[in-house]
């Protein structure tokens, strides 16, 4: 008798003209024990119904769900400070702008103190050995002088024919501008 | 007033939301979370509540769409969990009668059957078959027509017969 309805009740689930309620009593049935053979091919579609029926979330997603939302709000006050607040923009400005300012004064002031530091107590000692550096200057200065005038003296000495020699630079020089279309020839 | 609404009507929607979530992805935590960053984002867009119709179809669809997502990212997700199917596959010439393996298998079986349909058939399937809504408010949620609710259902259905019947013959 119950068979009989149940056999009327899956063909109208296949043709999709069962409620729900009548699909709540097709998977009251599939989930019992006995089944007859003719229907327990379609078991399997019931169970899965009622075991994804039973998936429910985990106990503790109240509670993390609740610290995540916690954790957005404070990042979201955060931001909200961070940006929109006009008194902090400009406050911010002003310590950049100060800060750069003293840091390039500084650094400007370091630079000068550098260049004519003070070495000596006693001005006679300074003007003794300022003397002494610029008469060992002067000295190399003659000794480079004397020796070029040395060897200018010993070129005169040899006596050059100077034209003979130019004259050879310019043979040289026409040579080489005649080598030049030969080498392409031979390219 | 928007914390009151969040309470009554949101957070009691969340286990549906999560086994439409698992129905798609398959993967408890991956679900957990879709849930959870979905309901975070409700939450810090209650300003705009006001404008939503229809709260619980719009909590199904971000479902929905997040979910898909998550699976397009991680394709693999899916089929790491089909992998215990193809581990009992090896067992199908020993025949047990055990009642345990049975019920595994026909478990798997109707996995396997669920993976045939069409995205759209799938969602039908679950919030009619699993969370037992009417037509009307499935097509509202999945913003679809009722006839093509109607059209999605049968085939679903049809197809998920068909292939218990094969399954039964081929197999045991």
């Amino acid at each position: 008798m119950e068979f009989e309805n149940i056999h009327t009740l899956i063909n109208k689930y296949w043709n999709c003209e069962t409620s729900t309620q009548e699909e709540q009593i097709l998977q009251d049935f599939f989930s019992q024990e006995e089944i007859p053979d003719e229907l327990k091919e379609y078991a399997p579609l019931f169970r899965y119904k009622k075991d994804s029926q039973s998936k429910t979330l985990s106990s503790d997603f109240d509670k993390r769900l609740s610290t995540a939302i916690r954790e957005q709000e404070k990042e979201n006050k955060y931001i909200t400070v961070k940006i929109f607040a006009p008194a902090l923009r400009i406050a911010a400005s002003v310590a950049l702008i100060t800060g750069l300012g003293i840091g390039i004064y500084l650094v400007a002031n370091q630079n000068k103190k550098n260049y004519f530091a003070e070495t000596y107590n006693d001005p006679n000692a300074a003007l003794k050995h300022a003397t002494f550096a610029l008469d060992k200057l002067s000295d190399a200065l003659k000794k480079g002088e004397e020796a070029s005038m040395e060897s200018l003296r010993e070129l005169e000495e040899l006596n050059l024919d100077w034209a003979a020699l130019d004259s050879l630079n310019m043979e040289q020089m026409e040579t080489n501008h005649s080598e030049i279309p030969v080498e392409t020839e031979n390219l | 007033m928007n914390n009151d609404k969040f309470h009554q009507v949101i957070l009691p929607l969340k286990d549906k939301l999560y086994r439409l979530a698992l129905s798609i992805v398959r993967d408890e935590t991956e679900a957990e979370d879709i849930v959870q960053d979905v309901l975070l984002k409700l939450w810090s867009k209650r300003n705009e509540w006001n404008d939503i119709e229809n709260m619980e179809a719009y909590c199904y669809r971000s479902i929905k769409n997040l979910s898909f997502d998550r699976l397009t990212y991680n394709s693999l997700r899916k089929t790491d969990n089909i992998e215990p199917d193809k581990e009992h596959l090896a067992f199908v010439d020993n025949i047990t009668p055990h009642l345990e393996f049975v019920q595994q298998e026909q478990r798997s079986i109707i996995y396997k059957c669920i993976d045939e349909l069409s995205d759209n058939q799938k969602l039908v399937f679950q919030l009619r078959e699993v969370e037992g809504m009417s037509y009307r408010n499935i097509a509202e949620t999945l913003e679809i027509s009722e006839e093509l609710v109607k059209i999605s259902l049968f085939r679903a259905r049809k197809k998920l017969k068909e292939l218990l019947e094969k399954y039964n013959n081929d197999g045991i």
